[in-house]
């Protein structure tokens, strides 16, 4: 082919002046016939994209009673709204997914720990030798080999890989084997000779208030007297004087709450391999391999750089796989010394001995309501027993109170918190972290409450909420609430009004909320502070199939499936056409991990902003090829065309070859990072989210008042998620949400015997419901279309758990008339109240005894025009695009614009106890007695 | 240390294929499947009975693989997760379990499907009760088992009416599609 051709072909395909001449060899269009690249596919014709999921706003077929949303321009009527199976879903059904035990790789040895049989003792010596010489032992390590700290926070590095001095609780490390098989490495453990002193255990969690001889931590200059409190704090907002004064009715209870485990079916497992270049490469079903990535650095002493940690499949996290842990230590060490791959599997008793579950606590509540109805007080007292480490314990502690300021407006919140050490297996963060003990103590209040007051609880409710775009009285910026519509729907589908206080004895029914932070606001590491939370990259190539690389950790909730969706959606593509890479640190881009629901809110944000790159890259090409400008173009089904005329435009394919040209592959990244927001008290960044998520629950039960056994029978669970991106994963959500809270409150615990000992490590004696025991859910998805969150979404994997625990505790006061303040209301337990009941009464048979009945009082009344005159607030403030600003207090009778401690003297904003309160302080509150160890002469 | 248990030669037909090897007399099952029947699919979540986790048809019966000797086992069909697709076409309960939110982390999952599957054989229209007494033993922490059962009833609809599952390798979504009136 010559240069003559060439030129003359151009000139006669176009009219095009020839500026652009051609300077050497060129392929020359249209000569050879190439087939068109990455065709070949079914559905060669383009489905019209549903109208029914675009947006009214856009024109299209889908209602929006709460409003335009900022990403509207962006749907494509392809998937997000639609339900959808998870996008590794036939990996999971054809036993193909790989889980930390499922890694094998050649050469691999098993590793082993050796766990300390004391609660509290000094270790004098560990002689390794017997153990070395038994023939198929390969290595030992011990605290000696990486004698440095970690933790999740950085605040509270309190964990060793293994034993460093001392172990703190029955199961705590002590020295690890590598072996060629498992029955050698426990051979090996059992010949390992440890020397111990044992120094006296604390269990009971009152007895980490005081001062001991030995605490269990020592905090340096931090430590708070010689006790062995973890963390405290303290808190009063709003009219906390006048509260009681002010009040006509209060409620106040004492709860005991005992702890639970996450339960999750795949035990815990790693494996660590050092490779030939002297990288290592961790595998780990891990909730935050970001984390675990920095405390591997830091106990290994290699740079960052030199790991990679890879996230197998997830078995379940729901908290309890997001702690870095020491055996990933220990498998990495292990590793090191053979230089072998080293595979360390946990069995059932280990999940409980590394444990991570929810605190184990003592709460009192008391809450006060004055003439109008209104919440004039909250005063809560939460004592909890964090175990042997701080873990996630230092925000626990703020969980516990600053979670139940919302959804409701209150004249003033006091709030005082300890977590002490004590030498049981640590406590952690679980699905509902520091909320649901607390939250169900609140809800119970206010159903008591609501029955001092003689009105509706669901009514008394609704007449307290907070309105949309508002400030809670803490600070937090609540932005979208569904709260509202969560009890109406609720109220109406399980046909309350008919039932409530009506039914017989031994049926019951009963309301609960729920009100949880969608993504925290600030990162755990807070340094470098601009750093995003999430960042998502992607790159297209001429073949045409979108490829995500992001950090985030899926732990079966289905975050690739939303990420993926949340792509598709933008691109107007279908979902086989995009994969999801997320599981290794080397090519993923930083993503803080699934905690605190932040996942789909942020990653999914930076996906959108990722993916709309490469929409502008795609309009501007398609705006190239047909002449039509840019803002004229929308994306649908493989095809990008003139809104207005659809027949002009090109295929997905066309547009992309086109922008590829000089370019290549298309890659972008996206990030997403919270707004400053809050205020700034000491805390004030505990419990603060860009968004909140809000539900309300009904649940129905049947309690047998001779044996105390109590049945769930039916659950209407409704749940504000902004807008649900896969409502099939929502509603998964919400059930399994449902079974583990029905768990909490009816058969799970983590029983200590008198001697100190976790006595049912293992789900024979830990009950976990069964198919049986679960009632029917009805999953009811509100849709409040938060202004921030991606579509429209916030949270929907941890607030769902909430309303279960208080709406069946409240279901058993309405069936049998005895409201109980210790979990889980086993038949026993509950049977010893209905005894009380009928010896207070008199009654000898339970048979006798009548449920509660419900007398309006005259204040009914004034609280449902409120609510009426509440709901017309809160459609205008939704609708208003620049409302005014709303704090709590206005209820009051303060000016809504201004915090109401910047306002009005009486109403407070302290985080240190003032004079005079450790005279009478409450139990968790009395950890103020103590000074910390930088404040005193010593 | 105590004296290593005996060798003996085990076979069975694992998904089908006739497999052979020397184990210890103690082995228990679930570890021969895992560690050598190449049966990872079969998940370990307690090793003593109490999650269902490890299920697994023998002779076509679902048992506890971590509650089974090895031995007890030789000269068995064994039919694991794996075995229940047929290439890439997949058995209908794993069709539905993908669709109806049946598996979220799905570890799981194996255990429930070789159950249900099992349950589907004997029975093709099994009752909302049958199906609960049929998964009594599985524990799932994700889903609430809801979904698993309308996934259960789901393929029990799909076997009674005879239809089959598409290959999964069949050609998916073109990205240069063509457009109506072309
Ligand atoms: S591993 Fe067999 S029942 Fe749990
Ligand atoms: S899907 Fe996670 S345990 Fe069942």
């Amino acid at each position: 082919m010559s240069m003559e051709d060439g030129s003359s072909e151009v000139g006669e395909d176009s009219d095009s002046p020839t500026s652009d001449e051609m300077v050497g060899y060129r392929q020359q269009p249209g000569k050879l016939p190439f087939s068109k690249p990455g065709s070949g596919g079914k559905n060669r014709f383009s489905e019209p994209t549903d109208q029914s999921m675009i947006p009214e706003s856009r024109g299209g077929g889908l209602a929006q009673p709460w409003g335009s949303h900022k990403h509207d321009n962006l749907v494509s009527g392809q998937i997000i709204g639609k339900p959808t199976s998870l996008v590794d879903s036939n990996w999971k059904v054809t036993g193909q997914a790989k889980y930390g035990d499922d890694i094998r790789l050649p050469g691999e040895i098993i590793g082993r720990i050796l766990r300390s049989p004391h609660h509290y003792a000094r270790v004098l010596s560990i002689d390794i030798s017997k153990a070395m010489e038994l023939p198929g032992v390969l290595g030992i390590a011990t605290g000696d080999d990486a004698p440095g700290k970690f933790g999740v926070l950085p605040v509270t590095k309190d964990e060793h890989a293994m034993a460093v001095e001392k172990v703190r609780h029955v199961g705590d490390l002590v020295a690890c084997v590598a072996a060629v098989d498992e029955v050698t490495a426990r051979e090996a453990c059992r010949l390992i000779e440890v020397e111990y002193e044992i120094l006296d255990s604390v269990h009971d969690i009152k007895m980490g208030l005081e001062n001991s001889e030995n605490p269990i931590h020592d905090r340096g200059k931090y430590h708070i007297g010689e006790s062995n409190v973890q963390k405290r704090v303290f808190q009063q907002f709003g009219n906390v004087s006048e509260m009681k004064e002010n009040s006509i009715a209060s409620h106040e209870a004492d709860w005991t709450f005992t702890g639970v485990n996450h339960g999750f079916t795949e035990p815990h497992a790693v494996v660590a391999h050092w490779d030939p270049s002297g990288r290592l490469t961790l595998y780990t079903p891990q909730q935050v391999p970001h984390y675990l990535h920095r405390a591997l650095a830091d106990v290994l002493e290699v740079p960052m750089h030199q790991i990679n940690v890879y996230r197998t499949f997830v078995g379940g996290g729901f908290g309890g796989k997001s702690d870095p842990f020491p055996h990933e230590m220990c498998a990495a060490i292990l590793a090191r010394k053979t230089g072998r791959p080293v595979r360390i599997n946990f069995d059932r008793e280990e999940v409980f001995w590394v444990n991570r579950g929810r605190h184990p606590s003592k709460i009192s509540m008391s809450l006060h309501a004055d003439s109008e109805g209104r919440l004039c007080g909250i005063e809560t007292d939460a004592l909890i027993d964090g175990g042997a480490f701080a873990s996630f314990g230092h925000v626990t502690t703020y969980y516990n109170g600053v979670l139940h300021t919302a959804p409701y407006e209150i004249g003033a919140f006091h709030y005082t918190g300890a977590r002490v050490w004590t030498n049981k297996p640590a406590s952690g963060a679980m699905r509902g972290h520091g909320a649901v003990n607390s939250r169900c103590a609140v809800e119970t209040g206010i159903d008591d409450l609501s029955e001092r007051l003689g009105v509706d609880p669901i009514d008394f409710r609704l007449a307290n909420l907070l309105p949309p775009h508002s400030a809670t009285i803490t600070g937090f910026r609540v932005t979208s609430i569904g709260m509202r519509e969560c009890l109406e729907r609720v109220k109406k589908e399980s046909g309350w009004e008919e039932k409530f206080r009506k039914m017989p004895l031994g049926k019951g029914i009963g309301i609960g909320c729920g009100f949880f932070i969608s993504g925290s606001g600030l990162p755990i590491h807070w340094d470098p502070n601009k750093f995003p939370h999430a960042t998502v990259h992607l790159k297209i190539d001429m073949d045409g199939g979108v490829t995500i690389h992001t950090g985030a950790a899926d732990i079966g909730q289905g975050s690739d499936t939303v990420v993926a969706q949340s792509v598709a959606e933008v691109l107007g593509l279908p979902l086989d056409m995009i994969r999801v890479r997320s599981r290794e640190s080397d090519t993923s881009p930083v993503d803080l991990g699934s905690y605190s629901s932040r996942v789909t809110f942020m990653n999914a944000n930076a996906a959108i902003s990722a993916a709309m790159e490469i929409r502008d890259d795609l309009l501007n090409a398609t705006s190239e090829i047909t002449g039509a400008p840019t803002e004229s173009l929308v994306i649908g089904d493989r095809r990008i065309f003139k809104k207005m005329d659809p027949a002009v435009g090109v295929s997905y394919l066309e547009a992309l070859h086109k922008a590829q040209e000089d370019r290549g592959a298309l890659v972008s990244s996206g990030s997403y990072r919270t707004p400053p927001m809050g205020r700034a008290h000491k805390g004030a960044a505990a419990g603060l989210a860009p968004a909140y998520s809000f539900s309300a629950y009904v649940a129905e039960v049947d309690v047998d008042v001779e044996t105390g056994q109590t049945k769930v029978e039916r659950v209407w669970a409704a749940h504000d998620c902004g807008k649900a991106l896969n409502p099939l994963a929502v509603e998964g959500q919400i059930i399994g949400s449902c079974h583990m809270g029905m768990g909490q409150v009816l058969s799970e615990e983590m029983k200590y015997g008198r001697t100190g000992h976790l006595i049912n490590p293992d789900l024979l004696d830990y009950k976990i419901p069964t198919v049986h025991e679960m009632p029917h859910v009805t999953p009811i998805i509100v849709e409040s279309n938060d202004p921030e969150g991606p579509f429209g979404a916030k949270e929907a994997g941890e607030g769902p758990l909430l309303p279960i625990l208080p709406a069946v505790v409240n279901a058993v006061y309405d069936a049998i008339g005895v409201r109980v303040d210790e979990l889980p209301i086993t038949p026993d337990r509950l049977y010893k109240e209905i005894e009380k009941r009928c010896r207070k009464e008199k009654i000898g048979d339970p048979l006798d005894l009548s449920p509660p009945t419900l007398l309006f009082s005259p204040l009914q009344e004034t609280l449902v025009e409120r609510a009426y005159l509440h709901s017309e607030r809160d459609i205008e403030r939704r609708h208003d695009d620049d409302p005014p600003p709303y704090h709590n207090g206005a209820l009051f009778g303060l000016d809504p614009e201004v915090p109401g401690d910047e306002q009005d003297s009486r109403w407070a904003a302290v985080v240190i106890p003032p004079e005079g309160y450790l005279d009478n302080p409450g139990l968790a509150g009395s950890a103020w007695k103590h000074a910390e160890r930088r404040h005193r002469e010593d | 240390m105590v004296p290593g248990p005996d060798k003996i030669n085990w076979e069975a037909k694992v998904n089908g294929r006739m497999v052979s090897f020397p184990i210890d007399s103690n082995a228990i099952l679930l570890d021969i499947l895992r560690d050598k029947g190449g049966s990872l699919g079969t998940k370990r979540g307690c090793d003593m009975g109490t999650c269902g986790c490890c299920s697994v048809m023998i002779d076509g019966t679902p048992k506890l693989s971590c509650l089974v000797l090895a031995q007890e086992a030789d000269g068995c069909e064994i039919t694991t997760v794996e075995g229940l697709s047929s290439g890439h076409h997949l058995h209908p309960i794993q069709q539905t379990f993908a669709e109806c939110g049946g598996s979220q982390c799905g570890f799981c999952t194996p255990g429930f499907l070789v159950v249900s599957a099992a349950l589907l054989e004997d029975n093709p229209s099994p009752t909302k009760d049958e199906i609960k007494t049929a998964i009594e033993g599985n524990l799932c922490r994700c889903t609430g088992y809801q979904q698993i059962v309308e996934a259960i009833s789901k393929a029990s609809e799909i076997l009674v009416s005879g239809d089959g599952i598409e290959d999964s390798t069949s050609p998916k979504s073109d990205p240069h599609p063509g457009f109506a009136g072309e």
